[in-house]
């Protein structure tokens, strides 16, 4: 024992080189790292090819590193990030749920119904308790759908892939039953606000400032407390250096994603809509002045609006998924919980010998699982206005895919929630930066399809070289 | 997690599962015949542990049949047999691992309900397993405190304590294990051996089980286990060593039970015995003169 | 091509108004359905059972769930019973044929129903399916005879995609090539899924920083992303054509958020059925019945006697036809509508 530690430990700290060094004591997993600029690459190469096609006002040019265009990538990425990071604990506990997208449909035509055929005729459109039976509905039907997965799998011992694709074929059987194969629409007006589309679900630079501002001083605190945790107990320290480092960075990423959401105004016709509403009078005489964004050309009359612009900020559905991003973070890693689903998929025999129940935990977080479907059912039928028995089908393949290209290892054990987070934008972002080049859905599909399988090939190799 | 509703389960089978009737000779009976070789063979007073007339049966194969073993304070009883013997599963059903068809387990005079491992913990019962049974994936702490972590006043995770703790008990073990931020899959045989060891040690045990502690460790780490029985035993806890290595045995056990086929052949003090007589026990289950003999003895 | 639809359209709703003179009564008129599983068909079957049995005829039908073998046993059930036409909505139009070819065996008429299926002998009675696509773009281009228009297609491995779009084009061909409208967007939409036309929409409207004018949408479900996605721009109310009469389109067609829902009334398709079911079984030659004409645009080609049905473009105009005939409540139809503003839901 003393030989193994002493060789493996002591000399190799002098040896690494500057870069290593800086590694080391950041803690920076290299791996996400590689993501995160695999990521800002694809961005850069969108925005200059759209821009090659159609000049717009992008950093180089294009369409796609616009704030519009980054604000619409985060509303289209947040349903898919939601389940992914519930997939990543079922994936990490060595199960698999391929009924997700099933279970969305099912769960936002139930709430349309409800919405629509039940409670708008019978309370009134508009009523305030149609949204919140409408959204505990969402979350109730997709825990309990869930937690009978998880139920199947873990005490009736049927394989979870058998049970789940079992719920994949079923679960749409009952989504179009419900809706009679129809489009049910429109959504409640307040339950619609969960989707993004509608000026009241976007929070406006004052909230989203405060709201970085919080997320800052969060993350300071998290990085002072655990350095001060360290030091009572007399741990080895990061490096000040390093500490800095981490808190600036995070802070950074913050504060800019929040001044590019906050530099995205409000489309012209709703500003326009605004001044009207509200008696602004805009100023005339400015229709030739720079009239790109801000002034439209609408039947025939140049309307501009100039000297009056409203911005968005952040949308709910993207902070509804960036909240659960950060509680499924705080879940799996500052939890007896998650602890026990790390655990259980590293060795399932020895956290049952640990005296850890997996079967209950099992349930749980199929149940979790379901839950965040809920959340995502939300979020897609808000977004969509309508709730439909096509909504949500296929997205198992993208959530179990983001989760995959995000780290998450299908033998177990192994996965983060923000990897699954970034992988899920990764994906995204191909979709929709090549929808913005006009090309077709299959081409599409071909390159996430092969985005995936080599997103795990440098991840073998990744962790090969680290062996 | 959801401790007291498991705590209501064993209550309720406890009372649904009575003790096996005593139709089969009983080891008192065979004990009793021959009294002075009891109190030769082992110490007086409460047993710690008494297994008594457990069975258990896989798919209609008898793996463990009306064996009865017990443990006294501050004694190392060996567990002696050849593969498939039953000696792993007698152990995993006091373990918990298992659940028992038949048979009572006391502790201190007392019954007890054994369930599952957490009923087993609760007893003062800790395990060292052949396969460690760490969570490859997690580091040295977070196996350390696996299924009772530490919690902060928030109920979150404490793992800055689970550290502290960890590397104190790490320390007394083995002083020069440094890694405790890396999963235990990375570490090398020996490291994880003393992270599992630490693990059965740390939550004040009473019972230690150690189904072949030293299987995979070199000379020097083997010594250094011997040492940490001898140490733990001094401290008055009970220990259940299996092994497949006599000289093991013969250094720590002060008695030794040998099984075979599910049955016990019979239980001797290490003293009373010698290497040869005991191989006769493993391998053709007969029982030397300086020994007990059990149900599974060769009758003459 | 334009004239023969209006004849037809004129024709089926002759048809369809079931005036024809019953001319003999006691005849069998069966049906067998591909499956009940849809709502849509037993709507198709009210209506033909209302004519048939108006008419002094005996309606029988059976039901096949589904499945091709079902249905081969079902139409050997059907001709035992000895009826004067069979009519079949195929679940598959290839493994159906034997069982065609049994039911001209037994001297019994076949009538193609809503599913092609290429016997020269049967009667093909369905909606103009091109016309859809035509339907589209003539009542979004009637509002905007120029500007740049934006073509939400459904799946590409769909044919129907390609003749919806075929359509179009035909209406918009000459507004293209005179400049006056402009091709901006043309997307596939994976699997006609909503929410990936509502993603298409908004690329779209980031490429082109909003500049569309109109939105021409090969379903309903499509609109219904296209609709969220202006929305969300402030751009609702801009023309967007679909089709499929979707409760939730007609119900956007009242609100103003989209232009036309062209709606194929499967009570119409029944009538018309129906009716020439009965004159089939009165010894009407099929070419001979009227509306008929010679249709060979199938899989292979096959000449047959058909009538095409023209569908119904619902706009803010024409609500009230699908309120009647029973498609959607008025209710259903005017949630959410302004008071006063459209006429049906006053």
């Amino acid at each position: 024992m003393t030989n193994t530690t002493s060789t493996s430990q002591g000399p190799a700290l002098e040896q690494e080189g500057p870069i290593k060094k800086f590694f080391r004591a950041t803690e920076i997993d290299t791996r996400i790292l590689g993501m995160v600029v695999a990521l800002i690459l694809v961005w850069c190469i969108f925005d200059i090819w759209s821009g090659i096609i159609r000049p717009n006002e992008g950093l180089f040019g294009g369409s796609f590193l616009t704030p519009r265009n980054l604000w619409t990538l985060l509303v289209q990425t947040s349903s898919i990030a939601v389940m992914s990071t519930g997939m990543v604990l079922l994936i990490v506990l060595r199960q698999i749920d391929l009924s997700v997208g099933s279970m969305l449909s099912l769960v936002a035509v139930a709430t349309g119904v409800l919405q629509v055929y039940q409670l708008g005729p019978s309370l009134g459109v508009g009523h305030p308790a149609i949204w919140v039976l409408g959204v505990v509905m969402c979350l109730a039907i997709g825990t309990i759908i869930g937690a009978f997965n998880g139920f199947l799998t873990a005490y009736a011992k049927i394989p979870a892939f058998i049970v789940t694709l079992g719920g994949l074929i079923a679960y749409s059987g009952v989504a179009f039953l419900l809706a009679k194969g129809e489009t049910v629409a429109p959504m409640d007006q307040n339950f619609s606000v969960f989707g993004g589309g509608v000026e009241r679900s976007w929070l406006g630079p004052f909230w989203s400032w405060i709201v970085a501002f919080i997320a800052c001083a969060a993350i300071i605190y998290a990085i002072v407390n655990g350095r001060r945790q360290r030091q009572r107990f007399g741990f080895p320290l990061r490096p000040v250096w390093a500490e800095v480092f981490l808190a600036s960075v995070g802070s950074i990423v913050m504060l800019g994603t929040t001044l590019v959401m906050n530099s995205y105004a409000w489309p012209p016709k709703l500003i326009e809509n605004f001044a009207k509403a509200n008696s602004i009078v805009i100023p005339a005489g400015i229709e030739n002045k720079d009239g790109k964004a801000i002034c439209m050309a609408a039947e025939n009359v140049v309307r501009c609006t100039e000297g009056f612009i409203l911005y968005t900020g952040y949308s709910l559905p993207a902070l509804i998924a960036i909240g659960v991003c950060l509680v499924m973070t705080f879940v799996a890693t500052r939890t007896s919980f998650g602890r026990y689903v790390y655990a259980t998929g590293g060795n399932p025999e020895a956290a049952e010998l640990a005296g850890i129940n997996t079967k209950w935990l099992t349930v749980k977080v199929f149940a979790l699982m379901g839950f965040l479907v809920g959340v995502s059912s939300i979020i897609s039928s808000a977004r969509l206005n309508a709730a439909t028995n096509a909504l949500g089908q296929t997205n198992e393949l993208y959530v179990i895919a983001a989760t995959v290209i995000g780290g998450t290892s299908l033998a177990g054990g192994v996965g983060t929630i923000y990897g699954a987070m970034i992988g899920a934008l990764m994906m995204q972002s191909i979709i929709s930066g090549m929808s913005l080049l006009n090309l077709a859905a299959a081409y599409q599909n071909m390159v996430v399809g092969g985005v995936l399988v080599l997103a795990v090939y440098l991840d073998q190799l990744y962790r090969r070289n680290v062996k | 997690m959801a401790k007291t509703p498991a705590k209501k389960t064993t209550a309720a089978k406890k009372i649904s599962k009575p003790v096996a009737p005593e139709t089969h000779e009983t080891p008192v009976a065979v004990t009793g015949s021959q009294t002075f070789k009891q109190t030769r063979a082992q110490p007086e007073g409460i047993p710690l542990i008494e297994m008594k007339e457990i069975s258990i049966a896989f798919g209609g194969i008898k793996a463990v049949d009306h064996a009865s073993i017990n443990l006294f304070p501050g004694e190392v009883v060996g567990l002696l047999g050849h593969n498939g013997a039953g000696k792993s599963t007698l152990i995993k059903v006091l373990s918990g691992a298992y659940k028992r068809d038949a048979g009572s387990i006391h502790v201190e005079g007392k019954e007890v309900t054994i369930n599952n491992p957490r009923d087993a913990k609760g007893h003062g019962i800790e395990t060292i397993y052949q396969t460690l049974a760490l969570a490859d994936n997690v580091d040295a702490a977070a196996n350390l405190y696996l299924g009772r972590e530490l919690k902060t006043k928030m109920g979150t995770l404490d793992d800055v304590a689970m550290e502290a703790e960890c590397r104190k008990v790490m320390h007394r073990l083995n002083p020069n294990f440094r890694r405790f931020k890396e999963p235990v899959m990375k570490l090398s045989g020996g490291q994880r051996q003393s992270v599992a060891i630490a693990r059965a040690i740390h939550f004040n045990a009473r019972i230690l089980i150690m189904d072949e502690p030293t299987a995979a460790l070199g000379p020097q780490e083997t010594a250094q286990v011997g040492e940490l029985i001898k140490q733990l035993k001094a401290e008055g806890i009970g220990i259940f060593l299996i092994s497949h290595d006599l000289h093991d045995v013969f250094d720590l056990a002060d008695r030794l039970v040998v099984m075979k086929n599910g049955k016990v052949v019979g239980t001797a003090s290490t003293k009373d015995v010698d290497h040869d007589e005991v191989l006769g026990m493993i391998i053709a289950g007969k029982c030397p003169p300086g020994a007990i003999p059990g149900p599974g003895a060769m009758r003459n | 091509m334009k004239k023969t639809i209006i004849a037809m359209m004129a024709a089926g709703l002759a048809l369809g108004a079931a005036s024809m003179p019953v001319m003999a009564a006691g005849k069998t008129i069966a049906v067998s359905w591909k499956t009940f599983q849809e709502e849509r068909w037993k709507t198709d079957a009210a209506a033909i059972k209302a004519v048939v049995e108006a008419a002094g005829d005996k309606y029988i039908d059976s039901d096949a769930q589904g499945s091709a073998q079902k249905q081969a046993a079902d139409i050997e059930g059907l001709i035992a019973q000895k009826p004067d036409v069979i009519m079949v909505v195929a679940f598959d139009s290839d493994a159906i044929l034997p069982s065609i070819k049994a039911i001209s065996d037994a001297g019994i008429k076949s009538i193609a129903y809503d599913v092609q299926f290429e016997d020269p002998n049967a009667l093909y009675i369905t909606f103009d399916n091109v016309g859809v696509g035509r339907i589209i773009a003539q009542e979004v281009s009637k509002l905007k005879p120029e500007g740049n228009y934006a073509f939400i297609k459904g799946d590409k491995g769909d044919p129907n995609a390609t003749f919806l779009f075929q359509g179009m084009m035909e209406v918009l061909k000459a507004g293209i090539d005179g400049g006056k409208i402009k091709n901006v967007c043309e997307t596939f939409t994976d699997g006609w899924k909503p929410d990936n036309a509502q993603k298409n929409m908004e690329q779209c409207l980031t490429s082109t920083s909003n500049k569309v004018d109109a939105v021409l949408s090969e379903n309903d479900g499509m609109a219904s992303g296209v609709v969220a996605a202006l929305t969300a721009q402030g751009m609702a109310g801009i023309p967007v054509g679909g089709q499929d009469g979707d409760l939730a389109a007609i119900n956007r067609v009242a609100m103003g958020t989209q232009t036309v829902s062209v709606w194929k009334n499967s009570v119409d398709l029944g009538k018309t059925a129906a009716a020439a079911a009965i004159a089939l079984a009165d010894g009407t030659a099929m070419d001979k019945i009227a509306g008929v004409a010679k249709f060979n645009g199938g899989k292979n080609k096959v000449e047959m006697n058909s009538i095409l049905l023209a569908p119904t473009p619902i706009t803010i105009a024409n609500i009230g036809v699908a309120i009647d005939a029973g498609h959607i409540t008025k209710d259903q139809a005017c949630a959410g509508v302004k008071a006063g503003t459209v006429e049906a839901c006053k």
